[in-house]
């Protein structure tokens, strides 16, 4: 059961939420991670090896969660690295460059993969994602109408232009993911613990973000 | 018991093990100041005493000798007492000052490693406390008591037997970790640099080094702390630790330790790649630079008591290993990758790197016109004997000096047998080993236990952040601790990778162990200290042989430098070493049938280890050839 990942309850009962980043290497997948987090950009960064994470509480409709993001490296090299992490995501954020139009047609395949080491059950229910980086570079190869048709064709997932660089949309993307992740639990079998059947009812009330 | 060593070496040996961790017999610190006259009190003397529930007339009675036998010694024979042994007991001496150490241990221990044991202990209390002297002046005796038995205590305590014996350090098992995951410790730790405060660090796992920039004996110090704090909390399963921004992170802790300014010199010396280091942190108009030497004045140099070597050395500093912080970060997959099996091969590899690059071992020691010879500090020998990275310069000037002495009562309860053992017959035999060179060399290098009068240590600060059982310390300038900034830099430019890796790691290491071949075999690597081995934690009897004799073997290599190639044997085992100057190898072959009838012949079994050697070790990257 994918809802049982949930499950994780940290001992200020705010509940750990596990949202991964995938995408081409040098898409902006670390830099996206290190801004919302710590509110740094890093032009120095090398290829992330393998996983890495960073923790990141907040509150999002009177909820409070704490996300774990799982930033990932993007070149095939690391796949045998990154994959087993991906089981328990509770969200997948789906990483391309706006001026790298292959890194944008690889998003299936991005999607493909993470749906089959994740063992998601049920990919058509599954929250994703779309992220477009690095809209502050020149030569955009990707037009945001494309963008958007692949979201709406491929399950009607959102979509965010983003610029880690400049720190556009950031907040806006993760908080989204987070309200995502809460309705989708809603949508979720009851669940044996307790504490997340108050969850359940709590965010009942909550009005619907998407 | 040993009967024999032909010239090829083949020796015999007996069957009992001897576990160094439990044959430590008795420590001591005496300070011969606080005992000048005829009324003085010898318990006056006696700063520390292991065991601390020895009777207070037993300790006066060993302090008293001891310092007594080695004082006369010593000014007998003009030069330092290192070693004294007797029957059934050795003892290590060190005297500094007014200061006397020494450690007992039982016979059986090779005369390097208690050595090298005691060596470690005084370094390790003068890295965190300072200078003994003034420890001793600014704290009570029951505190720095407590030190003292946590040191003893951890340098008994975790590694394996085989660790003991080389006192080498202990690293992660690379085979069972991925290679890419040490490219990514290496480039943790190299990340953390781009802070100009940072010097060096290391990362270990589960009291382990997984990769490391220091030399081996600091990050020997620097691990004592480590696998203090793991034993304490590796309950707390603390990855990922929320840092909301404005409290300071409680998963860090930053620590005083001193070191020579020989060996701070050394860690300034290393080179940075600058022009990816963090803006944002500021470096006092006084701090010496990381690309330092350029702005050094002469006075800095006169203070520093800098060889030749580390002068020339200093001024050409060594070629950038740094890899993957250029400042076009659009390095190709290709070249990034390319990197990884070198780097992966070995999880020390930076440190090979920077000393070879910029230093070679031969290097490092220097005779001048008068005679004096120094070193380098990063140099990983200890201070007698047998490590094969001495120079033959240094070899030629050791004296062995054998001195008959009568040792009564030194020893409570012995009445066995004297026993024959290679190079030293008769009962009462008190060996005096080192002399003038020992404090030549201390004047140049590291130096641990000289300082104990102050003014030579420099402080600095080791910072360490714990992500579960994955510990990253660096050794940071002093004013790390006021520089918030640093601090933040430091923390964040790590936090991500090492969750990641701790959870790396943490899958990793719950796989099992590879199944040991038909033979057994250690490989020790002297410039980096370290040891590989397939020797598993489970004891068996033919385990217990190798141990036992790969300990005879390195105590014959460390005292017959001429010695390249030996067997040792027992009825039902034969264990084959070799080495060079930078790394010994021990083989033991299982299950061979036993045609060993105790006299040399050519069919005999024995003299085909160094074939089966050679071809069993290459695929664990041990090239005999």
């Amino acid at each position: 059961c994918t809802g049982m990942s949930r499950v994780y309850v940290m001992a200020d009962k705010s509940t750990l939420l596990k949202v991964i980043l995938l995408g081409d290497g040098g898409v902006g997948k670390s830099s996206l991670m290190n801004r919302y987090v710590s509110n740094k950009f890093d032009t120095h960064l090398f290829h992330t090896i393998g996983v890495e994470f960073l923790n990141k509480e907040l509150e999002v409709d009177g909820r409070r969660v704490t996300l774990q993001i799982w930033d990932t490296a993007g070149q095939e090299r690391f796949r045998s690295l990154r994959t087993p992490f991906y089981r328990g995501s509770d969200c997948c954020l789906l990483t391309f460059s706006v001026d790298d139009s292959q890194s944008f047609l690889n998003l299936n395949l991005w999607r493909k993969e993470f749906v089959y080491y994740a063992d998601v059950k049920e990919p058509e229910s599954f929250p994703f994602v779309i992220l477009g980086n690095k809209i502050d570079v020149s030569g955009r190869q990707v037009a945001k109408e494309e963008a958007q048709r692949w979201c709406c064709e491929n399950g009607g997932h959102p979509y965010f232009e983003t610029s880690a660089k400049d720190a556009t949309n950031i907040v806006e993307a993760f908080e989204e993911v987070a309200r995502r992740v809460i309705a989708s639990d809603d949508k979720q079998e009851p669940l044996l613990s307790t504490h997340t059947v108050e969850l359940r009812r709590k965010s009942r009330s909550d009005p619907s973000c998407c | 018991m040993k009967i024999n060593v032909l010239h090829t070496g083949v020796v015999f040996f007996c069957e009992s093990a001897v576990v160094l961790a439990d044959s430590i017999n008795v420590f001591f610190l005496y300070d011969c100041s606080k005992v000048q006259e005829e009324c003085d009190l010898t318990r006056a003397g006696i700063c520390y005493f292991y065991p601390e529930d020895t009777p207070l007339e037993h300790q006066e009675l060993l302090c008293g000798q001891l310092a007594g036998v080695s004082r006369c010694v010593s000014e007998l024979s003009c030069s330092p007492v290192h070693l004294l042994r007797l029957r059934k007991s050795k003892y290590a001496v060190r005297m500094r000052d007014t200061f006397l150490w020494v450690l007992s241990c039982v016979s059986e221990v090779p005369d390097i490693s208690v050595c090298e044991f005691l060596d470690h202990l005084i370094g390790l209390f003068c890295f965190y406390n300072g200078p003994v002297q003034q420890s001793y002046q600014l704290h009570s005796q029951g505190e720095l008591a407590l030190h003292w038995a946590r040191y003893i205590s951890h340098l008994q305590g975790g590694s394996t037997e085989l660790h003991h014996i080389f006192s080498c350090l202990e690293t992660i098992r690379s085979t069972r970790i991925d290679p890419l995951l040490l490219l990514k410790s290496a480039l943790i730790l190299q990340a953390c640099q781009r802070c100009p405060l940072v010097l060096a660090g290391c990362l270990l796992y589960q009291g382990r080094v997984l990769s490391t920039q220091m030399c081996p004996e600091l990050t020997r110090k620097v691990m004592v702390n480590e696998t203090e704090t793991y034993s304490q909390e590796d309950r707390l399963q603390a990855h990922g630790v929320c840092w909301s921004g404005a409290t300071p992170p409680s998963n860090t802790v930053t620590t005083p330790v001193f070191l020579t300014s020989s060996e701070v010199n050394t860690l300034r010396c290393h080179p940075v790649d600058n022009s990816c280091r963090f803006h944002c942190s500021s470096q006092p108009p006084d701090q010496p630079k990381k690309t330092p030497l350029l702005s050094r004045t002469l006075s800095d140099i006169a203070n520093t008591d800098l060889d030749p070597a580390e002068l020339e050395h200093a001024l050409c500093p060594p070629a950038h290993y740094q890899t993957h912080s250029s400042p076009h970060s659009s390095l190709s997959d290709e070249e990034s990758f390319s990197l990884c099996p070198s780097t992966a091969s070995t999880p020390l590899h930076l440190t090979v790197t920077s000393q070879s690059e910029g230093s070679p071992s031969e290097s490092h020691d220097h005779i001048l016109p008068n005679g004096t010879l120094l070193y380098k500090a990063i140099e990983s020998s200890m201070f007698e004997g047998g490590s094969p990275v001495r120079s033959e310069g240094e070899r030629n000037t050791a004296e062995v000096v054998a001195v008959s002495a009568i040792s009564n009562g030194l020893e409570s309860g012995q009445d066995s047998p004297p026993q024959h053992d290679g190079e030293g017959e008769g009962t009462k035999e008190m060996e005096v080993r080192g002399g003038v060179k020992e404090e030549m060399r201390e004047g140049g290098r590291s130096g641990d236990c000289r300082s104990p009068s102050g003014g030579t240590l420099d402080c600095l600060l080791l910072y360490q952040h714990r992500v579960g059982s994955l510990v990253l310390a660096v050794l940071v300038e002093p004013h790390f601790n006021t520089d918030a900034s640093a601090k933040e830099d430091v923390y964040f430019s790590c936090l991500a990778s090492l969750n990641g890796l701790e959870a790396h790691l943490r899958t990793t290491s719950s796989q099992p162990p590879p199944a040991q071949g038909p033979y057994i075999y250690t490989h020790y690597d002297c410039v980096q200290n370290t040891l590989t081995t397939n020797v598993s934690e489970h004891s068996s009897s033919s385990q217990d042989s190798f141990v036992k004799a790969t300990a005879l073997l390195h105590s014959d290599f460390s005292l017959k430098d001429t010695l390249q190639e030996a067997i040792v044997r027992n009825a039902s085992c034969a264990v084959y070493a070799t080495r060079t100057k930078a790394q010994e190898t021990y083989f033991l072959q299982q299950g061979t049938s036993a045609r060993n009838s105790g006299i040399p012949n050519v069919q005999d079994t024995a003299f085909s280890l160094p074939g089966k050697a050679r071809q069993r070790l290459l695929k664990h990257g041990v090239n005999l050839l």
